[in-house]
């Protein structure tokens, strides 16, 4: 399959079950709300070291949020719910909670009603001064803190995700592949249910399974490092000379499915005249996970 | 299916136990059944259709007719489907609820939604006193549910109220949320003496400084901006209330009580 110049490999990204919840942060302007959510969403590009995968989806109009403030909805992913619940509940403790004029919500309904905490545990910070509000059958939690009182919902869903979607750019220049994937990050962020959890939504580091060290579960994919085509069972013609990575997550397969084909599309319209050559995609041979998305299905 | 409809034939001597008249209790039974069913009434046990003019089938909507004060217990710990009240209601109207909801075109005598637990009660008229609290000796009232009051309230609004909402678009008499454990009561008239007396936790609304002030045991804490109070707000738009029209507002005066005891309380006064 080639795509305006661009050959689109046959072959597959490789995806596992996550669990996922999304959060909204509400405060006084949007920059508030996005310096919380900036916050709440950092040092959380890989589950492989951070524990999570976290990003902003996007931001909120007032009419859209719980409290009529402008907000920020986030999206956080870890391996489990347990898992999960540690991880929102330590970064809302430490970058909401903290945040000025700032508010949390759930932004999303579990599966068959599952839930994890939100600012369940961080009400013990009011040390008995909190007060507990049962609004619309949600229970709410006014902690008083120095600005005023910090309002945040008890608890908010957990439902089955989708995380590890894929797909590599391969390019005849950094510059190129870059300019490439800012195209399919923009256009993918223009959709919902998903995150690009790595900075700017792109990998430069993409990972195999295992390494030659006994300490690392995962080590650097020398299969598609252009430096290393004359040592490596590469997978990288002559002229590619630098290949990056977006990672996708998401709240159902589908959506990761859509994200991939709208990404795709806007790296494959900068076309073979701009250096991109080809589009590829990370697996394991279908050990790592269920969910298997076909590059040539996805753009058929 | 129509409602079934229960019109009340004569005035009553004695007060009459309505408890065996919900949704739930009539589940599965015929009017035949439900004629021979025996109520309380002082030291007599008397059938349904000595009382009562019979008609209509729907046990889930339940409608009272020519309705009395004198009429107990009606919707006694149901926990579903709708009753409607045709005049007025006796004591522990909706005493024990935990679903469905009860309206009445006129007024109730005490202990209305006494120890609910869900569910909604809304009086067109006056309520008497005890509204949402526990019976006497007991030490949570209403746990759950919305209890709206077009009218006014009796005395002991909300005593020992535990969760829920009482809203009374009209005026609260003395002692409102007295021993109140936590939940909301918000008033949009007056509001009587001894506003949270013995209040441990929860929140009184108002919308404007009662007639007899705040007593010497609230403390001020201020004017504030409480986020809480949009979603309220928020959340009244939905019910059929004159709350639903009040402009949100979040702007308060907060008084902390009550400091005889441990003070938890609060009293909300919009500014």
């Amino acid at each position: 399959m080639i795509i305006n110049g661009v050959s689109i490999d046959k072959t597959f990204a490789e995806a596992f079950p996550m669990k996922g919840t999304r959060i909204i942060i509400t405060a006084q302007n949007l920059e508030w709300a996005m310096h919380s959510a900036t916050a709440f969403t950092g040092f959380a590009t890989s589950v492989i070291a951070c524990g999570c995968e976290a990003a902003i989806e996007r931001t909120l109009d007032p009419s859209e949020t719980p409290d009529g403030r402008p907000g920020v909805a986030c999206l956080i992913f870890a391996m489990g719910g347990k898992g999960l619940a540690k991880q929102v509940e330590t970064r809302a403790g430490q970058c909401v909670l903290t945040s000025p004029t700032s508010a949390l919500f759930s932004g999303i309904e579990g599966d068959d009603g599952a839930e994890i905490a939100l600012g369940k545990n961080l009400r013990f910070f009011g040390d008995g001064y909190q007060i507990s509000k049962m609004i619309d059958g949600k229970r709410y939690w006014r902690i008083p803190v120095m600005d005023g009182e910090f309002l945040t919902q008890e608890n908010t869903g957990v439902v089955s995700s989708v995380g590890g979607g894929n797909f590599l750019i391969l390019a005849e220049s950094q510059p190129q592949a870059l300019a490439a994937c800012e195209a399919a990050v923009k256009a993918m962020k223009q959709l919902p249910n998903i995150i690009m959890p790595f900075p700017g939504g792109v990998v430069r580091s993409g990972s195999k399974v295992g390494s030659k060290y006994k300490a690392l579960n995962a080590s650097t994919n020398d299969a598609f490092c252009p430096t290393l085509k004359g040592q490596t069972k590469s997978e990288l013609s002559p002229e590619v000379e630098s290949v990056m990575e977006i990672v996708i997550d998401g709240l159902s397969k589908e959506d990761i499915d859509k994200a991939m084909r709208v990404g795709i599309q806007a790296a494959c319209e900068l076309g073979a005249e701009n250096g991109i050559r080809r589009i590829s995609a990370g697996n394991y041979g279908g050990k790592l996970g269920p969910f298997h998305f076909h590059l040539q299905e996805i753009m058929a | 299916m129509s409602a079934l409809t229960l019109r009340l034939k004569t005035d009553l001597a004695q007060r009459v136990d309505c408890s065996p008249l919900t949704p739930d209790k009539l589940a599965g039974k015929d009017v035949a059944d439900i004629a021979a069913l025996e109520l309380v009434s002082g030291r007599l046990t008397l059938p349904v259709d000595e009382l009562f003019d019979i008609s209509g089938d729907d046990v889930n909507d339940i409608r009272f007719e020519n309705s009395s004060v004198k009429l107990d217990h009606i919707g006694h710990a149901m926990s579903q489907g709708h009753i409607t009240i045709e005049g007025d209601a006796g004591a522990y109207l909706g005493q024990f609820m935990t679903g469905g909801n009860i309206e009445i075109t006129g007024n109730t005598f005490i202990y209305t939604g006494c120890e609910m637990k869900g569910g909604q009660i809304k009086i067109n008229g006056n309520a008497g006193d005890f509204v949402g609290a526990a019976r006497s000796g007991y030490k949570n009232g209403m746990t759950g549910g919305i209890i709206i009051v077009t009218g006014n309230t009796g005395a002991r609004t909300g005593d020992h109220m535990r969760r829920g909402m009482i809203l009374i678009e009209g005026n609260a008499g003395e002692y409102c949320g007295s021993r109140m454990i936590s939940g909301t009561i918000a008033v949009l008239g007056d509001v009587g003496k001894h506003l949270g007396y013995a209040m441990k936790r929860g929140t009184l609304l108002l919308t404007k400084m009662p007639q007899h002030g705040i007593t010497a045991n609230f403390n001020d804490c201020g004017s504030h901006t409480l986020a809480f109070l949009p979603l309220m707000f928020a959340s009244f738009k939905k019910l059929d209330s004159q709350f639903a029209n009040v402009e949100g507002f979040s702007r308060v005066q907060r008084y902390a009580g009550d400091v005889g005891g441990i003070g938890m309380g609060e009293i909300l006064i919009k500014i």
